[in-house]
């Protein structure tokens, strides 16, 4: 039972970062791979934030808005190049844009800040809910989530740019036909990402540490749900999240820790053979 | 209304468009005619900033409309049907229709009203995916969505396509009502003779310039016109 409580919140901390790589590819075209740096970013101004004794839910605040910044400024700067491309030369482009940038901020941050972790310890380790012992880092992890995708369905589904957004990525010349700024609404979009990458740096922070070092490993855990969600499908990510989660939890569980990163490799490696285009590639 | 000078556009180093000079006065229906690959779409791309003219000049009531971006294109009051309609598979019919209004929300309602009293098949569907709508059903809901902005000009490439000549027939009768009620109309058009019915001016373009300027009565009139410009049609 508390395999799968564990499994379902690495799922919604998976979907957390995974969202925002979707998202930016289905609207942008482009493939962001300082993800999991933008995400790190976030951890270490919140863990910057707690030693400089910022109140803590403040200092996570500031995390998740300095995650959404990076990506802000990467939109308006980097970017831009690759944006006045159209299909695979986006893409194209831009991988290698964000790649470097990775490399960047993986060196800058390993170098400028080698010792600063992100650990957030709550009051009691466990609690009892109806009998069974929960850590007490899943239910704020799992409360965490579900507050930050409550928001976002509410922002896609309610408000007005929300809907252009959604639009968008059925269809980004009719977005612009019908009046869409195309280009703020991506710049939008990358903000959303990195906030949803800062929330996710916070989620990594509860379960264990968040350490300077951590940028790769985050953006390959994103591109693996991605490419077994298949990278257009928000429904198809959130399963996939869900799905690797529980893997992961099962054999971390029952085997061991060491597997985890093989068998979510084989998951996604499986996928690909068996429905190259994602489990849910067709799905809005 | 509109005043299109010397336009150049074009994709990378290609020029498509090669200078062309164009005017649509109010309430007029203008018809650009011409082959396949004459620059008839990047003509129509490049006056509503889906690709940025390389020289010339494009005005709208006075005002520059080249340099604008599409969405500030839709906003100065022109709306862009294109040829592959570009409509929202996985939206409903009347969420396509919201989406239209998005440059202008207010009197939002009473125009969905009026485009389902033009379009009476698109009030039926409305609750249905506009994926599975029919081609003709389809070509209706882009028409639709492009009113929803309130345009005073509306520009329509190739309408027909992938139409049956009924369907070709009716949608023009549709045309010929907006055009009554005092809309704009610039159109592309493969299918030479509903064009001529609708308009009172005919552009023929060839190789990216304007070869014919006229009265459509002129080309309807003479079949030697017809057959030096659009090859017999």
């Amino acid at each position: 039972m508390g395999v799968v409580l564990d499994g379902l919140v690495l799922g919604l901390q998976l979907a957390l970062l995974s969202v925002g790589v979707v998202f930016v590819y289905g609207l942008g075209g482009v493939l962001n791979l300082a993800h999991g740096q933008v995400a790190v970013a976030g951890g270490l101004v919140a863990a910057l934030l707690l030693q400089a004794k910022v109140n803590p839910v403040l200092s996570g605040l500031g995390g998740v808005l300095a995650a959404g910044l990076v990506a802000l400024l990467l939109d308006r700067t980097l970017l831009q190049p690759a944006y006045r491309r159209r299909g695979e030369e986006r893409l194209l482009l831009a991988l290698i844009l964000t790649l470097g940038t990775s490399f960047a901020l993986d060196g800058f941050f390993t170098f400028r800040y080698p010792n600063v972790a992100l650990s957030l310890r709550l009051p009691a380790p466990s609690v009892e809910v109806a009998g069974i012992t929960v850590r007490t880092a899943s239910l704020a992890v799992g409360a965490l989530s579900l507050v930050t995708f409550g928001l976002l369905l509410v922002f896609l589904k309610g408000t007005r740019l929300g809907k252009a957004i959604r639009c968008i990525i059925q269809n980004e010349a009719g977005a612009w036909l019908c009046g869409v700024d195309v280009d703020r609404a991506r710049t939008v979009t990358l903000f959303l990402s990195g906030v949803l990458a800062g929330v996710a740096a916070l989620g990594q922070g509860f379960f264990s540490y968040l350490g300077p070092d951590m940028g790769p490993e985050f953006t390959i855990l994103a591109l693996i749900v991605a490419v077994v969600g298949g990278v257009r499908s928000l429904t198809g990510t959130f399963l996939a999240s869900l799905l690797l989660g529980m893997v992961n939890a099962a054999l971390s569980y029952w085997v061991g820790t060491y597997l985890t990163w093989i068998a979510l490799l084989a998951v996604a490696v499986a996928t690909l053979l068996v429905r190259p285009e994602g489990l849910l590639a067709y799905w809005p | 209304m509109l005043e299109v000078q010397d336009l150049w556009a074009g994709y990378d180093d290609v020029a498509v468009v090669r200078g062309v000079s164009l005017r649509v006065a109010d309430g007029e229906a203008i018809a650009v005619l011409g082959p396949n690959g004459a620059g008839k779409t990047t003509l129509f791309r490049s006056l509503v900033g889906l690709v940025r003219p390389k020289k010339g000049s494009v005005r709208f009531e006075g005002r520059p409309l080249h340099g604008l971006r599409p969405h500030e294109v839709v906003r100065q009051g022109v709306a862009y049907v294109a040829a592959e309609r570009e409509l929202f598979p996985q939206l409903t019919v009347l969420e396509n229709l919201e989406l239209g209004a998005y440059a202008r929300p207010e009197g939002a309602r009473q125009r969905l009203e009026m485009v389902f009293e033009l379009f009476p098949r698109l009030a039926e569907r409305r609750g249905q995916r506009a994926g599975t709508l029919s081609g003709g059903e389809q070509q209706m809901l882009a028409i639709a969505r492009a009113l929803m902005a309130q345009p005073k000009l509306l520009l329509l490439d190739e309408p027909s396509t992938g139409l049956a000549p009924r369907l070709v027939a009716e949608l023009y009768r549709r045309l010929e009502t907006l055009r009554r009620q005092g809309v704009t109309i610039l159109l592309a058009e493969q299918q030479v003779g509903a064009a001529l019915g609708l308009c009172s001016r005919v552009y023929v373009l060839k190789d990216g310039g304007v070869a014919f300027e006229g009265e459509a009565a002129e080309l309807r009139g003479s079949a030697q016109l017809r057959m030096a410009y659009l090859g017999g049609t």
